[in-house]
């Protein structure tokens, strides 16, 4: 008798879509969309937080609920709401596409939820997909249909290939070990890791969790898809699917035992850290800077997964949560800085402290999270990573991160002196700090600093979980 | 090391003013500009009580870490809420406490941005204080970049000559600097298999190989010694300095310098005392070479603030070598110049930036004879001068005096150089006080005001402690002498 309770945040999720599916068929007025996805948002937060401690095994071991899984599907359910949160005025989706875009938004947030906690290749694959398909929908969503189909199909086509490499890879690893559950290939590991055939395979694999992560060689769709899509989906790309990203490369990236296998993810981290920042250093919009920097915290993601073992994957999942967190507080100001649905430029932020102090305050601390200065969770992140990474004996690596800091920190300050040495032009557009604007940004600053300064908990459990793993 | 807990949390208070200060501030109204400043002195006043307080009651018998409070921070990563005190750190924080609440007093006429101002500057001084408290690695790094930071905004919101250019190039190289520290850091944690920041517990002998300490002691002389103002890492401090308000100015060179030093100190040598030893000739180079390029490059200067900055850079030079000649004279000598540096250094500025205010111009040529104009305004400048060039009866005598007596005796070539180097410097910080103090006075200023009891206050204090530590130096040596001399015992 299966335990259907273990599942609920997905079944959430799933009844969340079916609303707006019904929704979608109906088409009743658009003004009550918002509401009604604020709302079931909170709740499939309230329901994936009360289902943290579920544990089990279903349909015939391809799927498990357990400490690991339940963490990012706390932080999917978070990062869902946050980015419900900022639809209220501008979305930049076309209006009576409203209830489909909810519904899009649902289902990706459904299939990363049940991507986390998938162990079977095939149910890796399928809810990959799932996962990736609505975000190629959602990003062709954009009120501006060239811009946005442009998008879509540069993400269509480059995730695409990704998924055709990954599905070769899958064929190879299932042949070489004649099973498609994690935890047997696991099993068979001395045997298969010196075959080449497995190595190759796995790498394939990988390669299409390095495409949503946005890690080199697979980052070419970032920029022109944040660039594209509109801002919350955008938002949603850079933070929710990410947190996916991270939670399914943790977990299959433990199958790699090969040596060789950490000098090629060293290799890919180095590379990503640092094409993303030089390549962000020259932006002068802000998407595409923050699509660039996502591209560097991949490479900065890698150091923790290459460290193979508890710790580190324990700091990736930290890291996790300290992006969600901060992509998130830098998008917020992208919703709400950009007029109409253009993107903002950096000149467009100049002044942010006399429109929206709180805003920019929150923004200064997410900008220096993500630039890795204390006290903000970013750094007891990058910390924690350089740790793990250390006691493998990988200093070299660590000191690279680390110059790619200080790189980075030019174009962060580049913004941080839009937003708060220059006054705002005559011309800008009003900008009022509602009630809930001031509460989120309250709530953000809130949660980097005392998850910097005090993470003691988090890393508790963080590790807890990752050590289900091994 | 031994540790003296303590009875009532001394130090957890000084930083509690800090962060009291930064939310009340937060909490007035901007455009309260009055109630701003006053909360702002206040804190700043209380903090300087207690670091005085510490000053005065810290056992010189005893020595060791004193007033020590721990508590668990992070458990799973050994990592402790860990401040204990020593005879290095008690003069740097009465250092801070002095120079904070005199750079508070001397922004008392700010009025652009006041609010954030102030919140920042509590901020910053928040990371020194920390800083030169804290025993545990993490929480050293994260006071660190605390106290950096905000530079960034101080500098580029309310400077001056080319603002964004500095404050900038400021914020890269200091965090470049760190780009060393946290490797290292992390290194060094990872690598004595304690799995702990506990500074006490990783300084034992034994714990890092001779070859780890020449290697890490490297990373963290480079590190720090970029905020130290070390040639060839110090080209930001004259640019940064020149750019920075007033205010900033003064807590940047008088306390920030320090962090770098001390840095070195409490890092680079109680961890690595082998790396210490081992590279003590390069750090004695680097520190003349230091001393007399900031002097012949100051020589040429034009702008007042540049010659500080330069002077500055000259004066680092001297610490550097006090702590180079690894002897006891040379550390007592060393951290005594911190201390007078960052005094003299806050005194020079916060007289600068009153004529800077008044007159708007920085440029030496367009001052000139302000002796008659402002005769206060110029004497706190002469004053200034005369401890910049070790004038005996003010505190930078003693401290300079000893650096060279242990610089002698351990790299002779070194010690002529740099005393030939600082009497040169005499000559041209004397002919900026001869050409912006005397000769004729400039029409177009003369008829600016000179500085009121209470705008002249925050000099009044510093000159007063500069005097203090001048007539009695042995105050300051005997605090110093408790922390110096069981590490230089403690060397292998």
């Amino acid at each position: 008798m299966m335990n259907w309770i273990v599942l609920s945040p997905e079944m959430w999720m799933l009844a969340t879509a079916g609303l707006f599916l019904v929704r979608a068929m109906m088409r009743p007025d658009a003004g009550r969309n918002h509401v009604l996805a604020l709302v079931t948002a909170a709740i499939a937060a309230g329901v994936a937080l009360g289902g943290a401690g579920f544990n089990g095994d279903l349909f015939a071991g391809t799927y498990r609920v357990d400490l690991f899984s339940q963490f990012y599907k706390c932080l999917l359910a978070v990062g869902f709401f946050l980015v419900v949160s900022l639809c209220s005025d501008t979305k930049g989706v076309r209006e009576e596409l409203e209830a489909e875009f909810y519904l899009l938004l649902a289902v990706a947030t459904l299939a990363m939820m049940m991507l986390v906690s998938s162990v079977h290749l095939l149910t890796i694959y399928i809810t990959l997909e799932l996962s990736s398909y609505s975000l190629y929908i959602l990003v062709s969503l954009n009120r501006d249909r060239d811009r946005g189909i442009r998008a879509g199909l540069k993400y269509f086509l480059v995730g695409a290939s990704a998924s055709a490499v990954m599905l070769f890879g899958l064929a190879l690893v299932y042949g070489t070990s004649g099973t498609a559950y994690l935890i047997e290939i696991m099993a068979a590991l001395p045997a298969l890791t010196g075959q080449a055939a497995f190595n190759l395979g796995l790498f394939l694999v990988l390669g299409g969790f390095f495409f949503k992560l946005a890690v080199f060689p697979f980052h070419v769709w970032a920029p022109d898809v944040y660039e594209g899509a509109a801002h919350p989906v955008a938002a949603y790309i850079a933070t929710a699917s990410k947190v996916a990203a991270v939670g399914i490369l943790v977990r299959v990236a433990a199958l790699g035992q090969a040596a060789y296998f950490v000098h090629v993810l060293a290799a890919m981290a180095i590379v990503s850290m640092t094409l993303g920042n030089l390549a962000a250093v020259a932006q002068q919009d802000f998407k595409r800077l923050l699509a660039y920097s996502s591209i560097a915290h991949g490479g900065y993601i890698l150091i923790g997964i290459l460290s193979m073992n508890t710790v580190g994957y324990a700091a990736a999942t930290f890291y996790a949560l300290s992006i969600l967190i901060m992509k998130f507080t830098c998008f917020m100001v992208v919703v709400k800085v950009a007029v109409g649905n253009k993107n903002p430029s950096l000149s467009d932020l100049t002044g942010l402290h006399r429109r929206a102090p709180l805003m920019a305050m929150a923004l200064m601390m997410a900008l220096f999270g993500l630039a890795g200065i204390p006290p903000t969770i970013g750094f007891t992140g990058k910390l924690l990573l350089f740790t793990a990474a250390m006691s493998q004996g990988h200093f070299t690596l660590v000191l690279i991160a680390m110059i790619n800091v200080v790189i980075s920190l030019y174009y962060y300050l580049k913004v941080l002196r839009a937003a708060y040495l220059l006054e705002p032009a005559d011309d800008a557009p009003p900008l009022r700090e509602t009630l809930p604007l001031k509460a989120l940004s309250i709530a953000m600053i809130a949660a980097m600093v005392i998850l910097g300064l005090y993470p003691h908990h988090l890393i508790e459990l963080t590790r807890r979980a990752a050590a289900l793993l091994s | 090391m031994n540790l003296q807990y303590a009875p009532f949390p001394w130090l957890s208070s000084i930083l509690l003013c800090c962060i009291g200060g930064l939310l009340t501030i937060l909490l007035i109204p901007g455009h309260r500009h009055k109630e701003i400043k006053w909360v702002s002195a206040i804190y700043a006043g209380l903090t300087l009580v207690l670091s005085l307080n510490l000053f005065v009651i810290y056992d010189k018998a005893a020595g060791g870490f004193q007033f020590v409070e721990r508590i668990p921070w992070v458990e799973s990563l050994g990592i402790f809420y860990f401040n204990g005190v020593d005879g290095f750190s008690v003069p740097m924080l009465l250092l801070t406490g002095i120079v904070f609440f005199t750079a508070v007093l001397t922004m008392w006429e700010l009025n652009h941005r006041v609010k954030e101002f102030f919140a920042l500057l509590f901020l910053l001084v928040a990371g020194v204080f920390g800083l030169f408290m804290s025993l545990d690695l993490f929480f050293i790094f994260v006071w660190y970049d605390v106290s950096l930071f905000p530079m960034y905004l101080l500098i580029a919101i309310w400077g001056s000559t080319r603002k964004e250019y500095g404050a900038m190039k400021l914020t890269l190289y200091l965090l470049a600097g760190s780009a060393l520290i946290l490797p290292a850091i992390v290194y060094l944690v990872v690598q004595s298999g304690m799995h702990t920041f506990d500074l006490t517990a990783l300084m034992r002998p034994g714990t890092f190989s001779p070859g780890q300490q020449n290697f890490i002691f490297l990373l963290f002389y480079i590190g720090f010694g970029i905020l130290a103002g070390v040639w060839p890492f110090h080209t930001w401090s004259p640019v940064g300095h020149v750019a920075a308000p007033t205010g900033v100015s003064m807590i940047h060179a008088g306390v920030l310098m320090k962090i770098g030093a001390f840095g070195v100190l409490r890092l680079g040598m109680f961890l690595c005392p082998a790396g210490w030893q081992h590279w003590a000739p390069l750090m004695a180079l680097l520190a003349t070479v230091g001393i007399v390029y900031g002097v012949f490059v100051g020589l040429r200067q034009t702008d007042i603030k540049y010659v500080i900055g330069y002077s500055s850079v000259s004066h680092m030079g001297v610490v550097g070598l006090g702590l180079a000649t690894v002897t006891v004279e040379g550390l007592n000598g060393a951290v005594f110049q911190m201390f007078a540096h960052g005094i003299m250094t806050a005194l020079f500025f916060s007289a600068v930036g009153y004529i800077y205010d008044r007159t708007h111009t920085k440029a030496i040529d367009e001052l000139g004879g302000l002796s008659h104009i402002m005769p206060l305004a110029s004497g706190y400048l002469i004053i200034a001068a005369l401890t910049g060039i070790g004038v005996p009866c003010l505190a930078s005598f003693w401290a300079e005096l000893t650096v060279f007596i242990a610089a002698f005796r351990v790299y002779p070539l070194y010690g002529v150089l740099a005393v030939s180097a600082l009497v040169v410097s005499a000559l041209f910080i004397l002919r900026v006080v001869q050409r912006v103090c005397y000769g004729p006075p400039n029409q177009r200023l003369a008829h600016l005001e000179d500085v009121t009891f209470r705008l002249g206050l925050p000099r009044m204090i510093l000159v007063t402690v500069i005097v203090i530590f001048g007539l009695f130096p042995s105050l300051m040596f005997e605090v110093i002498q408790t922390a110096s001399l069981p590490l230089l015992n403690g060397l292998p």
